[in-house]
């Protein structure tokens, strides 16, 4: 029920000059809820932040553990950049019920399914 | 310019290109690595990327493994080649499935082998290995 943004329906009007990595992530419908998994490899609590505006749920992940200065890099295939990942959240969910977890690099965000929106059972009287 | 010749089993991926570091364990025998290469491909394929940096007394190795708990990464030292491997479950809704990511390389001969540390945060696996006392760069004093 997650759709990403691309960057011409939901690109911030100003011009980014900065570049962001997008970070591998999944969605599941877990029981009411949908259950984000996003991989920030390298970013602490304070470095993140997650931001739920109209429809889009915008995580932002900053890098803390810059290299020390004296380290001479020797050869690099990782990439040291920010995240960013935005997506488009189609059904409506509960703001005040999301729940954010991060561990060892890997960012879990819960939406609760607002009651409005969940399937309703119709008994037959 | 520069030619260079192609032989099969020498194509290790991208790593065949850079230093002693990154050159396969097996790249002096390429039988064997043809060998390797045939029936095992998991040992010759570099699943994880690292990022190797130098200080005045240790080399780094750097290596980003998301969602990989403390207790399922090996790292192992036999006959100069370092082995990392992480072991990854992942689950989704009631499945669960182990995924296993792997990297050699290759040390040069002036790491010291005894004291090499290594440290896991936040998803970002560090391995420290010391350089030998003599390889230091050395300060000489103007007397």
């Amino acid at each position: 029920m997650n759709t990403t943004c691309s960057a011409n329906n939901c690109a911030p009007s100003v011009g980014v000059t900065e570049s962001l990595r997008k970070p591998r992530y999944t969605v599941a419908n877990v029981a009411e809820a949908f259950e984000i998994e996003v991989e920030l490899p390298g970013v602490t609590k304070s470095g993140l932040s997650i931001d739920l505006e109209e429809d889009i749920l915008s995580i932002r992940g900053e890098r803390s553990g810059a290299m020390p200065e004296v380290w001479k890099p020797l050869h690099r295939e990782l990439s040291g950049l920010n995240y960013q990942l935005r997506l488009r959240v189609t059904t409506p969910v509960d703001a005040e019920k999301i729940v954010a977890k991060l561990e060892e690099g890997i960012l879990k965000v819960t939406l609760p399914v607002k009651a409005t929106a969940q399937p309703r059972r119709i008994e037959v009287a | 310019m520069k030619i260079a010749r192609c032989t099969p089993a020498f194509q290790f991926g991208r790593t065949s290109d850079f230093g002693p570091w990154l050159r396969h364990p097996l790249a002096s025998l390429p039988a064997m690595a043809q060998l390797f290469e045939d029936f095992l491909p998991a040992v010759t394929t570099s699943g994880l990327a690292t990022d190797l940096f130098e200080d005045a007394d240790y080399y780094h190795a750097c290596f980003e493994i998301p969602g990989v708990k403390k207790d399922a990464v090996k790292i192992e030292l036999k006959e100069r080649v370092l082995t990392v491997t992480a072991e990854r479950s992942l689950k989704v809704g009631d499945s669960e499935s182990t995924r296993s990511l792997s990297r050699a390389l290759a040390l040069p001969e002036t790491v010291q082998e005894d004291g090499i540390t290594a440290k896991l945060e936040d998803g970002i696996l560090t391995v420290s290995l010391p350089k030998q006392e003599s390889r230091k760069p050395k300060i000489i004093t103007i007397n």
